[in-house]
């Protein structure tokens, strides 16, 4: 008895889900997004909460219909993207390099439904890039963020502002990958460029989650006499700043604006506006205008740029950061790709 | 020379072994009772985010790691009640609490700092040894250590005494290799058990606050990054005893440490590639197994429920 009570309990809660489901579906000729994290989680102060940030900003102004999966493994990359083609989704936004062969594989399934990648294009199976015509794969030029905190960086350093006492810069990256590697690429060509006396340092801390670690590579880094600390590392990048922060010297965040962290400590950041990127892709499809492929965000569609400088930055070193994005936008700076001083 | 045995690696060395110290530690007192703890990494995780949340709220470091270490006891008790009580499945169990305290600790993380914890959160100071500070290399690995690393070792120190020198400790480890004989003289069996396993997620939950009350103010989900796990390998290099676990856990730690110090570094011409470094303290590992520790035996009832006779 009791069996079947459960039983015809589950069955109603099935027919119920699937309802609301259908529901959704019947709701007239509204735009459907469907966004699927990382597994940094959606309050990773990056990556997953920008673009979610975008998800909710295009649901606001264009009256689109959204809904958001947390990724919780690795494995879940398939099944959630799945989850959202199969539910006819209009758009579905996958988000980081890892899941380059999840999206290769769903997309492949599902050719009628518009995928977008955020920092990576389609993988299939044997590890190579193949693109699909049902996936918009959005890359960011991070050097050209990079460059521009380099600036701030190099001109601290060469005229000895504040605590930057030491004519040394540093970078710290999660892991050595090319879309890690970037931003410390154009951060360590500012610096070469216009204080090439200033040494560079720069290292890893083989993680994109442990802060422990972070700061160890931090208190290193400062021991060897780094004043300016810039870390493109997630939750790990944190430990790092927090290094900065107990010893005194400046740190730079990256990929949001990172300045409540630690205010006084951190001068400012690096950002890589995925919640933009996120929002024009919606607005594309919204528009008939999607396009599929390479999409690249710069400084040329305001796709990045740096966040709120600390008033520790004299006047004339911020002017010549603003400089310099106007110079990469127009085109007169290109930042080095290729990082020069290796961890 | 410098990079190696320097007095910055040893310090390092230092603060990176403590968190797992205090896990293996855990492990240790509630295996000699003959309970395995697997959720040691979860109770991590709870000291680390009530920790930092109860520093944020109350505004004292202090009253944060005992709140910190009162959270890790009560998702140990849990998992006492689970396996000494009703007599569960320890890994099942361990396995289940690991994965409720990441949901648990990100959510709340998500719902309460949702844009960061606070910059301005008291942190644990550092004791500041000055009188060491003329003294070389001495004064640079200890000279200013938190004051939850010098806990770590009184600990090691009060525990090995505890364990192999006072009859109560006698009794854990009797408990710990033969239940049925310890019951018959008169010892409280499951009581014993309780109280270990609760003594181990207090231990595990100190690790967590290290990590974040201590040296960097912040919480990040799963920020504990497996250290609960390695505490437990820890605890078997060190043959299931205090000292030998502190041994083990500065072995980890001086992998960690090493592979900061030696980045950027060459021999020659040759520079040591960093995915090369980030594999140094699992080759530490390797060698530990096989070189310094031996056979180990675990105690002869860990892991297995106790029935007492005529249930």
């Amino acid at each position: 008895m009791k069996r079947l009570l459960a039983l015809a309990f589950i069955s109603v809660l099935m027919a119920t889900n699937t309802a609301c489901g259908n529901l959704g579906g019947l709701g007239g000729p509204s735009v459907k997004i469907g966004l699927v994290t990382d597994v940094g989680g959606l309050n990773d102060k990056g990556f997953n909460s920008l673009a979610n940030q975008g998800r909710l900003d295009a649901a606001k102004d264009f009256g689109v219909e959204t809904s958001v999966t947390e990724s919780k493994k690795q494995e879940d990359y398939v099944p959630n993207l799945t989850n959202y083609a199969q539910q006819n989704y209009d758009l579905v936004v996958g988000v980081g390099f890892l899941m380059t062969n999840s999206i290769w594989k769903v997309a492949k399934q599902f050719p009628n439904i518009k995928f977008a990648l955020i920092d990576g294009a389609p993988a299939n199976d044997k590890g190579d890039t193949e693109n699909l015509p049902n996936v918009a794969n959005l890359f960011f030029k991070e050097q050209e963020p990079g460059y521009v905190v380099g600036v701030i960086a190099a001109m601290m350093a060469k005229d000895k502002v504040g605590k930057a006492t030491h004519n040394t810069v540093c970078s710290m990256g999660g892991i050595p990958i090319p879309s890690v590697d970037r931003w410390i690429a154009g951060y360590q060509d500012a610096v070469k460029t216009i204080s090439p006396t200033t040494t560079i340092l720069h290292g890893y801390s083989n993680d994109f989650v442990d802060q422990a670690k972070g700061k160890e590579v931090g208190l290193n880094h400062i021991s060897k006499g780094c004043d300016i600390l810039f870390q493109v590392a997630g939750g790990s990048g944190l430990g790092y700043i927090a290094a900065a922060k107990e010893k005194g010297v400046y740190a730079i965040g990256v990929d949001a604006d990172q300045s409540d962290v630690a205010p006084g400590t951190v001068i400012t950041s690096a950002l890589k506006r995925v919640n933009k990127a996120v929002y024009d892709t919606v607005k594309a499809v919204k528009d008939k205008a999607y396009k599929a492929g390479d999409n690249f965000f710069s400084a040329t569609n305001d796709g990045i740029g740096i966040g709120k400088v600390d008033a520790v930055v004299p006047a004339n070193i911020k002017t010549a950061a603003d400089q310099a994005l106007t110079d990469i936008k127009s085109g007169k700076i290109k930042p080095k790709t290729e990082i020069q001083v290796k961890g | 020379m410098e990079l190696l045995i320097g007095a910055g690696v040893i310090a390092a060395t230092l603060r990176l072994a403590t968190p797992i110290a205090f896990a293996a530690l855990g492990g240790v007192i509630t295996e000699r009772s003959g309970v395995t703890n697997i959720a040691l990494e979860g109770c991590m995780l709870f000291g680390a985010f009530f920790g930092i949340l109860a520093a944020d709220k109350t505004g004292s470091a202090p009253l944060a790691v005992l709140i910190g270490l009162l959270a890790g006891t009560v998702l140990a008790a849990v998992h006492a009640v689970a396996s000494v009580t009703w007599r569960a499945d320890q890994i099942v169990t361990g396995m289940a609490l690991n994965i409720l305290a990441l949901g648990v600790t990100s959510y709340l993380n998500y719902e309460i700092y949702g844009s960061g914890v606070p910059s301005g959160v008291p942190l644990l100071p550092a004791l500041n040894l000055d009188f060491l500070a003329g003294v070389p290399f001495v004064g640079g690995v200890i000279g200013h250590q938190n004051v939850l690393v010098w806990l770590a070792l009184v600990l090691v120190i009060v525990l090995q005494l505890y364990m192999f020198r006072t009859v109560a400790g006698l009794r854990l480890r009797a408990v710990g290799e033969h239940p049925r004989a310890a019951d018959t003289v008169g010892i409280d069996v499951r009581r014993t058990r309780y109280w270990a396993v609760l003594a181990s997620g207090g231990l595990a939950a100190l690790g967590g606050v290290y990590l974040t009350v201590a040296d960097t103010g912040s919480f990040t989900d799963g920020l504990t990054n497996g250290r609960g796990f390695i505490g437990l390998a820890a605890m078997i290099f060190g043959r299931w005893t205090p000292v030998g676990a502190l041994v083990a856990s500065l072995i980890f730690g001086y992998g960690d440490a090493l592979s900061v110090s030696l980045q950027g570094v060459s021999i020659g011409d040759l520079r040591i590639p960093v995915q090369l470094l980030s594999t140094i303290p699992y080759l530490l590992t390797i060698l530990a197994v096989a070189g310094f520790v031996g056979r180990s035996r675990p105690p002869a009832a860990d892991g297995v429920p106790y029935e007492s006779e005529g249930h």
